[in-house]
């Protein structure tokens, strides 16, 4: 092209895309089938299922590869995956999978136990991301391929709820990983910006901070869910920061679905034509954790006075009336969860009469409250506190944070905050992944910011862990709810709903509580056309 | 010119040290666990030991330290400990695609600052140079994301005449990179609706990047051209017949130039510096947002990499300003 008719051309073009700008951008492609674009605010940096995973990259993770369980539906589910069964040994130690035949990674290899083996082996062995899930329970030599579609682990103790966490360990390709492994890294350099899956999308581009777009696997081993037809061209992730800009590429039609939301925007697009907003009951505790070693907190009668001063009714103000009470440590779509009996609710005699028996009877003293600067219903949630515990001669300071930083002087007991805010996210069903957040061995990490070490508690958690007897298992995990309301290392709040706001031609959603804030299935997504 | 020009390179080596010596030392005093962090919320203590090993955080700070400056001597910035990428290979990415914006608001801010403030000196008291003061002030005082947040929901909310944010729509590939502007090289790649999608995507990030730096050469061009406009030899020049036009762009701007010449290259560095806040407001895939991502993971080679490119761009700024003085004024000798 001559350099004049292509200034010439680009000038033109230029003034054409100013005058008819951005609105909604066609992603039709293969015919009739159009490309679901999704956008959230964060990006998804690494894309390795063993090294990481939060909403944004689990998303792509959950498109891109296949796991031999997968969790679906609410109440949420565990369903065949690449495994078609699964058998468990009498002792409760040995997990057998038998897996479908017929599954193949992206590049034509199949997938078999071998892969199944490399995969858990190298989770385990990376020490990042899931490790955490089994690490304690699984080595990597109780991993045995017994036949080219059967795999078995053998774990250290009983671990009922081993099952709960196999839905989030994903199978690589061993081949692929291994051909591009540098320095004994296992495949992490190559893992991270590329992929070596099963999943029904596969990745075209890729730009960390900006989007990417998957294209879909048309002969995907399990094939569609809505049948071949009703399926996607492909899937675009879209990061924009500012939520404001999101809802209006929603509004414009450049998204087809969004998510990280406020509560006012949640409510406001939902009042739009052509644009729903699923409202769905989350599974992800809010919590406003005492720091139970240091400071005045430490005494269990001032953190009551505080639980029952709280102004719970508050919290669903918040949220524009989209979110329950906790009524447990757990929550309720978790296995063997009850509503705790006594729980704390607003009763200002109560909480006074708490007061009277810490040193601090006619209070006088100001408490630090910590939240992620920016989180809107967290800084709402201090304010709550702060006009809660007015009556009370208590003060409260409340601060607004970096997330490095809360992290800092939250896992630090000593001059730690009085009280900081948690959401909890469970990614399993299992009630072992709430009530482990309670034993002394999880104070200072991020779950463990309360720093709470009660040896009863320790002992009744490790003792539930590994009971087979499902009935005797929910009456222990029944008196391991009421014990840690008993020993309020948290004022227990509340359970925010899940809303992603989307256009009404998209098909396909379905809600499960056990995905991270944010993240949905996107395989049994489409467009209408 | 050469011993001039060593000498500066000494000055600048010597500057790089200290900038390096600074960000190691804030980032790494700053009271956040970095290994912490990336390993999740859910991690154990001794998935996060494995972290702080493999990037070396377990190590004494002196050491730290000396590592990273010998890997800087061979040109390696370290890796993110957040996202396991080689902070050379990310600045390879987001660097130009920062200095597309760069250029661009600088483009701008020079012509429209210089021919404003010439305008302003030149009919001064007029129409002109009222709104020109008023812009100048204005251009300061006012935040860039304050400027930004309001023209996206004029330009894209309410008018719908510009894109909110982004490079390129998601739709459509970039060109495949040459140097890593994604409008140069459309243009090179002989893609003239990628290269004008682009554009049209960098109007409003460029303007609201170039309004300070724009109100800054306006207002010392202005005051440079009032003052040189007085000056006797322009009153002979005038005198002697010589067109008007000729002696303000030939005769007053050039004698003028040398002020406004510092300030474009002291606004360069602030303009690099404001890319953390534009570049996160319009989503634009650049340095500044790649660096306020991995400062609020506590992520330090990121960090002290932007910075150092920053640093590095900034002084070579001031370098080649320097040597232009030469240039607009052949009484200044370049030693």
């Amino acid at each position: 092209m001559r350099r004049r008719t292509m200034l010439t051309g680009t000038a033109a073009a230029t003034a054409g895309a100013i005058a008819a700008p951005g609105g909604a951008e066609a992603f039709v492609t293969e015919g009739k089938r159009r490309t679901l674009v999704f956008s959230g605010g964060q990006p998804v940096p690494v894309l390795d299922p063993h090294v990481k995973y939060d909403y944004s990259t689990r998303l792509m993770q959950q498109s891109i590869y296949d796991a031999l369980l997968k969790y679906i539906d609410n109440p949420p589910k565990i369903i065949p995956w690449l495994a078609k069964s699964w058998d468990v040994s009498k002792d409760g130690l040995t997990y057998t999978f038998h897996l479908v035949e017929n599954a193949k990674f992206h590049n034509g290899d199949p997938l078999d136990a071998e892969a199944v083996r490399f995969s858990y082996v190298r989770g385990l062995k990376l020490n990042k991301g899931i490790a955490w899930m089994l690490k304690a329970h699984l080595d990597p030599a109780g991993i045995k391929v017994v036949d080219p579609h059967t795999v078995a682990m053998t774990l250290k103790e009983p671990f009922p709820g081993f099952i709960s966490f196999v839905p989030w360990w994903f199978i690589v390709n061993p081949k692929q990983v291994m051909a591009e492994a540098k320095n004994n890294d296992d495949g992490q350099g190559f893992l991270i910006a590329h992929e070596a899956g099963s999943g029904p999308f596969k990745i075209n581009r890729w730009d960390p901070q900006a989007a990417m777009v998957l294209d879909a696997v048309p002969d995907y081993w399990r094939g569609w869910e809505d049948g071949d037809a009703n399926r996607p061209s492909g899937i675009i992730f879209q990061v924009i920061r500012e939520p404001a800009p999101r809802r209006e590429a929603l509004l414009h039609g450049s998204v087809d679905i969004i998510t990280d939301m406020s509560p006012d925007d949640y409510d406001s697009l939902a009042k739009v034509k052509g644009i729903r907003v699923p409202d769905e009951p989350g599974m992800a505790p809010f919590t406003v954790m005492f720091n139970c070693a240091w400071g005045p907190t430490a005494d269990v009668n001032l953190r009551r006075a505080i639980a029952w001063a709280m102004d719970y009714n508050a919290l669903i103000a918040i949220e524009n009336g989209h979110a329950r009470l906790m009524d447990s440590p757990f929550p309720p779509a978790m296995q063997d969860h009850i509503a705790v009996p006594g729980i704390p609710r607003k009763d200002l005699a109560k909480a006074k009469a708490f007061l009277a028996k810490t040193q601090y009877a006619k209070g006088g003293l100001t408490l630090d409250y910590l939240y992620v600067a920016g989180l809107e219903v967290e800084r709402q949630v201090g304010l709550t506190i702060l006009a809660a515990l007015e009556p009370l001669g208590i003060k409260v300071n409340v601060q607004g944070v970096p997330w490095p930083t809360v992290m800092a002087r939250g896992t630090q007991p000593k001059g730690g905050p009085a009280m900081i805010a948690v959401y909890v996210t469970p990614v399993s069903t299992d009630p072992d992944v709430v009530a482990s957040q309670y034993a002394s061995s999880a104070a200072g990490s991020y779950w463990g910011m309360h720093h709470l070490h009660d040896p009863t508690l320790d002992k009744m958690i490790a003792e539930a862990r590994i009971e087979l007897d499902q009935t005797k298992r929910a009456a222990m995990y029944a008196e391991i709810q009421k014990r840690i309301v008993s020993l309020q290392p948290a004022i227990f709040g509340m359970l925010e709903n899940r809303r992603w706001a989307m256009k009404d031609d998209v098909e396909g959603f379905v809600f499960c509580p056990i995905r991270l804030t944010g993240e949905v299935d996107l395989y049994p997504m489409w467009i209408k056309a | 010119m050469i011993r001039f020009l060593l000498r500066r390179l000494a000055f600048l080596l010597l500057s790089l040290a200290g900038l390096v010596a600074i960000t190691f030392v804030i980032s790494h005093v700053a009271p956040a666990d970095p290994a912490a962090l990336a390993a999740g919320p859910d991690a154990t203590a001794s998935m996060i030991a494995t972290i702080r090993h493999q990037y070396g955080l377990d190590r004494p700070l002196p050491l730290q330290f000396l590592r990273y400056v010998g890997d800087l001597a061979r040109l390696q910035l370290g890796h993110s400990i957040a996202t396991g990428h080689a902070v050379t290979a990310d600045l390879a990415v987001y660097l130009p695609a920062t200095l597309e914006l760069v250029l661009l608001a600088m483009g701008f801010a020079i012509v429209m600052g210089v021919t404003l403030g010439i305008l302003a000196a030149v009919r001064r008291e007029g129409l002109v140079d009222h709104f020109a003061r008023i812009f100048a002030v204005g251009g300061i005082a006012v935040p860039a994301f304050w400027i930004a947040l309001i023209l996206q929901l004029l330009f894209s909310v309410y008018w719908r005449l510009l894109p909110i944010g982004g490079q390129l729509p998601v739709a459509i590939a970039p060109p495949r990179p040459i140097t890593g502007m994604v409008i140069l090289d459309a243009l090179l790649r002989e893609q003239p609706a990628v290269a004008s999608t682009a554009l049209v995507h960098a109007l409003l990030p460029a303007f609201v990047l170039s309004l300070p730096c724009l109100a800054s050469i306006l207002r010392i061009t202005r005051q440079e051209m009032i003052e040189v406009l007085q000056a006797h030899y322009v009153r002979t020049a005038r005198a002697q017949g010589i067109a008007p036009t000729r002696v303000v762009t030939r005769l007053a701007l050039r004698n003028a130039m040398v002020p406004i010449l510092s300030m474009i290259g002291l606004r360069f560095g602030f303009m690099l510096g404001t890319t953390v806040l534009v570049e996160t407001v319009f989503d634009w895939p650049g340095l500044g947002l790649y660096a306020v991502t991995s400062a609020t993971s506590a992520d330090f080679a990121p960090v002290m990499g932007a910075t150092l490119a920053i640093g590095v761009l900034f002084m070579l700024a001031t370098l080649v300003v320097d040597l232009l003085y030469a240039v607009a004024d052949p009484r200044i000798r370049v030693s």
